[in-house]
Protein backbone atom coordinates (compact mmCIF):
# COMPACT_ATOMS: atom_id res chain seq x y z
CA UNK A 1 0.00 0.00 0.00
CA UNK A 2 1.14 3.37 -0.36
CA UNK A 3 1.59 6.01 2.14
CA UNK A 4 -0.26 8.72 2.82
CA UNK A 5 2.47 10.90 1.75
CA UNK A 6 2.43 9.41 -1.50
CA UNK A 7 -1.19 9.08 -1.91
CA UNK A 8 -0.78 12.76 -1.60
CA UNK A 9 1.61 13.18 -4.14
CA UNK A 10 -0.02 10.91 -7.09
CA UNK A 11 -3.30 12.55 -6.17
CA UNK A 12 -1.56 15.74 -6.40
CA UNK A 13 -0.13 14.88 -9.68
CA UNK A 14 -2.77 13.68 -11.44
CA UNK A 15 -5.34 16.68 -10.53
CA UNK A 16 -2.85 18.99 -12.06
CA UNK A 17 -2.52 16.97 -15.24
CA UNK A 18 -6.54 16.93 -15.74
CA UNK A 19 -6.56 20.36 -14.99
CA UNK A 20 -4.10 21.55 -17.47
CA UNK A 21 -5.40 19.37 -20.00
CA UNK A 22 -8.95 20.66 -19.10
CA UNK A 23 -7.75 24.56 -19.27
CA UNK A 24 -5.90 23.67 -22.65
CA UNK A 25 -8.66 22.05 -24.09
CA UNK A 26 -11.45 25.13 -23.00
CA UNK A 27 -8.28 27.87 -24.26
CA UNK A 28 -8.23 25.79 -27.61
CA UNK A 29 -11.56 25.89 -27.64
CA UNK A 30 -11.96 29.53 -27.15
CA UNK A 31 -9.89 30.44 -29.26
CA UNK A 32 -11.82 28.05 -32.42
CA UNK A 33 -15.13 28.96 -31.97
CA UNK A 34 -14.40 32.31 -30.36
CA UNK A 35 -13.05 33.24 -34.25
CA UNK A 36 -9.62 35.26 -32.74
CA UNK A 37 -7.65 33.35 -35.11
CA UNK A 38 -7.63 35.94 -38.34
CA UNK A 39 -7.94 33.37 -41.38
CA UNK A 40 -7.57 36.73 -43.56
CA UNK A 41 -4.75 36.32 -46.71
CA UNK A 42 -3.50 39.80 -46.38
CA UNK A 43 -1.89 38.51 -42.39
CA UNK A 44 1.17 36.23 -42.28
CA UNK A 45 1.94 34.00 -40.70
CA UNK A 46 4.25 33.97 -37.73
CA UNK A 47 8.21 33.00 -38.91
CA UNK A 48 8.08 30.08 -37.23
CA UNK A 49 4.64 28.58 -38.25
CA UNK A 50 5.84 29.17 -41.82
CA UNK A 51 8.64 27.33 -41.07
CA UNK A 52 7.60 24.35 -39.39
CA UNK A 53 4.86 24.06 -42.48
CA UNK A 54 7.42 24.25 -44.80
CA UNK A 55 9.55 21.81 -43.21
CA UNK A 56 6.33 19.15 -42.73
CA UNK A 57 5.62 19.75 -46.54
CA UNK A 58 9.18 19.03 -47.97
CA UNK A 59 9.74 15.63 -45.85
CA UNK A 60 6.06 14.66 -46.64
CA UNK A 61 6.95 15.17 -50.04
CA UNK A 62 10.26 13.93 -49.98
CA UNK A 63 9.00 10.23 -48.84
CA UNK A 64 5.82 10.29 -50.91
CA UNK A 65 7.98 10.48 -53.77
CA UNK A 66 11.00 8.27 -52.95
CA UNK A 67 9.99 5.43 -55.12
CA UNK A 68 9.20 7.15 -58.51
CA UNK A 69 11.51 5.94 -61.45
CA UNK A 70 11.79 9.17 -63.60
CA UNK A 71 11.99 8.84 -67.23
CA UNK A 72 13.81 10.52 -70.09
CA UNK A 73 13.22 14.20 -69.51
CA UNK A 74 14.47 16.67 -72.02
CA UNK A 75 13.45 16.48 -75.33
CA UNK A 76 12.69 18.59 -77.62
CA UNK A 77 8.89 17.43 -78.19
CA UNK A 78 8.62 17.02 -74.80
CA UNK A 79 9.30 20.63 -74.23
CA UNK A 80 7.73 21.79 -76.21
CA UNK A 81 4.47 20.08 -74.65
CA UNK A 82 5.37 20.99 -70.97
CA UNK A 83 5.92 24.33 -72.19
CA UNK A 84 2.17 24.54 -73.43
CA UNK A 85 0.84 22.93 -70.12
CA UNK A 86 3.17 25.32 -68.49
CA UNK A 87 1.66 28.49 -69.69
CA UNK A 88 -1.69 26.90 -69.37
CA UNK A 89 -1.59 25.52 -66.09
CA UNK A 90 1.07 27.07 -63.82
CA UNK A 91 2.17 30.28 -64.86
CA UNK A 92 -1.18 31.95 -63.75
CA UNK A 93 0.04 31.58 -60.33
CA UNK A 94 3.85 30.77 -60.27
CA UNK A 95 4.61 33.06 -63.22
CA UNK A 96 7.89 32.89 -65.24
CA UNK A 97 11.36 34.13 -66.71
CA UNK A 98 10.17 37.27 -66.68
CA UNK A 99 6.43 36.66 -66.55
CA UNK A 100 4.10 37.45 -64.13
CA UNK A 101 1.84 35.71 -62.63
CA UNK A 102 -1.82 36.78 -62.35
CA UNK A 103 -3.62 38.34 -59.26
CA UNK A 104 -4.75 35.07 -58.44
CA UNK A 105 -1.70 33.93 -57.46
CA UNK A 106 -0.25 37.18 -56.50
CA UNK A 107 -1.72 37.19 -53.46
CA UNK A 108 -2.38 33.63 -52.37
CA UNK A 109 -1.53 32.53 -49.12
CA UNK A 110 1.05 30.86 -48.50
CA UNK A 111 2.36 32.52 -51.81
CA UNK A 112 2.72 29.89 -54.78
CA UNK A 113 6.74 29.68 -54.93
CA UNK A 114 8.84 30.47 -57.93
CA UNK A 115 9.53 27.16 -60.06
CA UNK A 116 12.46 29.02 -61.81
CA UNK A 117 14.62 27.88 -58.78
CA UNK A 118 13.13 24.52 -58.02
CA UNK A 119 15.65 22.24 -59.66
CA UNK A 120 16.93 23.56 -56.19
CA UNK A 121 14.75 22.42 -53.47
CA UNK A 122 13.33 19.48 -55.39
CA UNK A 123 14.23 16.15 -57.34
CA UNK A 124 12.36 15.28 -60.82
CA UNK A 125 10.29 12.48 -58.94
CA UNK A 126 9.42 15.08 -56.12
CA UNK A 127 8.28 17.54 -59.01
CA UNK A 128 6.63 14.99 -60.45
CA UNK A 129 4.58 14.32 -57.19
CA UNK A 130 3.47 17.90 -55.75
CA UNK A 131 2.23 18.05 -59.84
CA UNK A 132 0.06 14.75 -59.83
CA UNK A 133 -1.11 15.02 -56.12
CA UNK A 134 -0.93 18.62 -55.12
CA UNK A 135 -0.15 20.35 -51.57
CA UNK A 136 -3.10 20.22 -49.01
CA UNK A 137 -4.21 23.51 -47.77
CA UNK A 138 -1.81 25.70 -49.85
CA UNK A 139 -3.83 26.04 -53.14
CA UNK A 140 -1.41 23.42 -55.25
CA UNK A 141 -4.15 21.89 -56.99
CA UNK A 142 -3.99 18.02 -57.85
CA UNK A 143 -3.77 17.23 -61.75
CA UNK A 144 -3.90 13.62 -61.38
CA UNK A 145 -6.82 13.34 -63.19
CA UNK A 146 -6.93 16.49 -65.50
CA UNK A 147 -3.80 15.84 -67.18
CA UNK A 148 -1.66 12.67 -69.08
CA UNK A 149 0.58 10.90 -67.57
CA UNK A 150 2.70 12.17 -70.46
CA UNK A 151 1.67 15.97 -70.12
CA UNK A 152 2.40 15.83 -66.19
CA UNK A 153 6.53 14.38 -67.07
CA UNK A 154 6.24 16.73 -69.98
CA UNK A 155 5.79 20.02 -67.68
CA UNK A 156 8.50 18.70 -64.93
CA UNK A 157 10.85 18.74 -67.78
CA UNK A 158 9.88 22.20 -68.90
CA UNK A 159 9.84 23.30 -64.81
CA UNK A 160 13.58 21.68 -64.72
CA UNK A 161 14.75 23.70 -68.04
CA UNK A 162 13.42 27.22 -66.50
CA UNK A 163 16.85 27.69 -64.70
CA UNK A 164 18.67 28.04 -67.65
CA UNK A 165 15.91 30.44 -70.06
CA UNK A 166 16.09 34.17 -70.18
CA UNK A 167 12.73 35.95 -70.60
CA UNK A 168 13.13 35.99 -73.94
CA UNK A 169 13.46 32.36 -74.54
CA UNK A 170 10.33 31.19 -71.93
CA UNK A 171 8.28 34.16 -74.12
CA UNK A 172 9.15 32.19 -77.41
CA UNK A 173 8.35 28.78 -75.48
CA UNK A 174 5.07 29.81 -74.16
CA UNK A 175 4.22 31.83 -77.38
CA UNK A 176 0.30 31.06 -78.04
CA UNK A 177 1.01 30.65 -81.64
CA UNK A 178 3.81 28.40 -81.75
CA UNK A 179 2.68 24.70 -82.30
CA UNK A 180 1.83 23.05 -79.65
CA UNK A 181 3.16 25.80 -77.57
CA UNK A 182 6.84 25.45 -78.16
CA UNK A 183 9.25 27.77 -80.06
CA UNK A 184 11.33 27.46 -83.29
CA UNK B 1 8.99 50.54 -10.67
CA UNK B 2 10.17 53.42 -12.76
CA UNK B 3 13.16 51.31 -14.70
CA UNK B 4 10.36 48.17 -15.07
CA UNK B 5 8.39 50.91 -17.25
CA UNK B 6 11.75 52.17 -18.84
CA UNK B 7 12.70 48.67 -19.97
CA UNK B 8 8.89 48.46 -20.79
CA UNK B 9 8.57 51.47 -23.26
CA UNK B 10 12.04 50.07 -25.22
CA UNK B 11 11.23 46.70 -25.17
CA UNK B 12 7.94 48.40 -27.29
CA UNK B 13 9.95 50.61 -29.11
CA UNK B 14 11.99 47.51 -30.53
CA UNK B 15 8.86 45.94 -31.73
CA UNK B 16 7.34 49.09 -33.74
CA UNK B 17 8.32 49.54 -37.38
CA UNK B 18 11.28 51.82 -37.93
CA UNK B 19 11.08 55.21 -38.80
CA UNK B 20 11.72 55.76 -42.29
CA UNK B 21 14.86 57.89 -43.91
CA UNK B 22 14.16 61.59 -43.52
CA UNK B 23 12.30 62.77 -46.88
CA UNK B 24 10.74 59.05 -47.93
CA UNK B 25 7.37 59.83 -48.82
CA UNK B 26 4.41 57.48 -48.28
CA UNK B 27 3.17 55.03 -45.69
CA UNK B 28 5.66 51.96 -44.64
CA UNK B 29 3.23 49.66 -42.63
CA UNK B 30 1.05 49.45 -45.70
CA UNK B 31 4.17 48.89 -48.07
CA UNK B 32 4.52 45.81 -45.99
CA UNK B 33 1.12 44.64 -46.65
CA UNK B 34 1.25 45.90 -50.43
CA UNK B 35 4.80 43.79 -51.13
CA UNK B 36 2.75 40.69 -49.90
CA UNK B 37 0.04 40.87 -52.05
CA UNK B 38 2.26 41.26 -55.17
CA UNK B 39 4.09 38.47 -54.52
CA UNK B 40 7.59 40.02 -53.67
CA UNK B 41 8.48 37.68 -51.13
CA UNK B 42 7.71 34.66 -53.50
CA UNK B 43 11.24 35.70 -55.24
CA UNK B 44 12.97 37.82 -52.69
CA UNK B 45 13.67 37.66 -48.66
CA UNK B 46 11.92 40.66 -47.26
CA UNK B 47 13.04 41.90 -44.30
CA UNK B 48 10.04 41.58 -41.69
CA UNK B 49 8.45 39.10 -43.77
CA UNK B 50 7.99 35.08 -43.24
CA UNK B 51 8.63 33.21 -46.62
CA UNK B 52 11.14 30.38 -47.81
CA UNK B 53 14.81 30.91 -48.52
CA UNK B 54 14.63 32.02 -52.32
CA UNK B 55 17.29 33.72 -53.78
CA UNK B 56 15.28 34.31 -57.20
CA UNK B 57 15.36 37.90 -56.96
CA UNK B 58 18.32 39.60 -54.50
CA UNK B 59 17.56 39.67 -50.87
CA UNK B 60 15.83 43.16 -49.93
CA UNK B 61 17.79 43.63 -46.69
CA UNK B 62 19.46 47.09 -46.33
CA UNK B 63 17.95 49.00 -49.38
CA UNK B 64 18.58 52.36 -47.50
CA UNK B 65 22.29 51.76 -48.13
CA UNK B 66 22.81 50.80 -51.34
CA UNK B 67 24.27 53.24 -54.00
CA UNK B 68 22.38 51.91 -56.77
CA UNK B 69 19.99 50.06 -58.19
CA UNK B 70 19.30 47.09 -60.65
CA UNK B 71 23.10 46.83 -61.72
CA UNK B 72 23.54 50.77 -62.30
CA UNK B 73 20.30 53.44 -61.30
CA UNK B 74 21.51 55.49 -58.52
CA UNK B 75 18.96 54.92 -55.64
CA UNK B 76 16.22 57.35 -54.61
CA UNK B 77 12.70 56.53 -53.70
CA UNK B 78 11.80 57.88 -57.37
CA UNK B 79 13.89 54.98 -59.07
CA UNK B 80 12.76 52.71 -56.50
CA UNK B 81 9.39 53.11 -56.96
CA UNK B 82 10.17 53.30 -60.57
CA UNK B 83 11.70 49.89 -60.65
CA UNK B 84 8.83 48.50 -58.64
CA UNK B 85 6.64 49.27 -61.14
CA UNK B 86 7.92 48.68 -64.76
CA UNK B 87 11.57 46.86 -63.97
CA UNK B 88 11.26 46.30 -68.79
CA UNK B 89 11.38 49.97 -68.64
CA UNK B 90 15.01 49.81 -66.94
CA UNK B 91 16.04 46.63 -67.94
CA UNK B 92 14.57 45.05 -71.26
CA UNK B 93 16.26 41.48 -70.04
CA UNK B 94 15.95 41.41 -66.46
CA UNK B 95 13.74 38.42 -65.31
CA UNK B 96 11.90 40.43 -62.75
CA UNK B 97 8.35 40.72 -64.21
CA UNK B 98 6.37 43.78 -64.13
CA UNK B 99 3.47 43.05 -61.45
CA UNK B 100 1.22 45.81 -62.78
CA UNK B 101 1.68 47.83 -59.08
CA UNK B 102 -0.24 51.16 -59.01
CA UNK B 103 1.66 54.33 -57.89
CA UNK B 104 0.62 54.50 -55.01
CA UNK B 105 1.09 50.71 -53.54
CA UNK B 106 4.96 51.20 -55.23
CA UNK B 107 5.32 54.47 -53.26
CA UNK B 108 4.39 53.03 -49.94
CA UNK B 109 6.34 49.43 -50.65
CA UNK B 110 9.69 51.56 -51.38
CA UNK B 111 9.22 53.29 -48.48
CA UNK B 112 8.77 50.25 -46.30
CA UNK B 113 11.95 49.08 -47.75
CA UNK B 114 14.10 52.15 -47.34
CA UNK B 115 13.25 51.91 -43.88
CA UNK B 116 14.37 48.72 -42.90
Amino acid sequence: MLSNRRRLIVKTAVLTLVAAGASAGAAGLALLYGGWYNIGATAQHFPFVYTVLEEGMKYSVRRHAQDIKVPRLGGEQQLRLGAAVYRDKCAQCHGGPGFAQSTIGMSMQPIPGPLIDATQRWEARELYWVTKHGIKMSGMPAWEYHLREDELWAVVAFVTALPAMSARDYRAWTAPDAPQGGAK
Amino acid sequence: MKAAGLVLMLALAGCAPKRPPAGVQGDPERGKIALTQYACQSCHLVPGVPGSQVYVGRPLVGMAGRKVLAGGLPNDQANLARWIRDPQAIDPETAMPNMGVSERDALDMSAYLLSQ
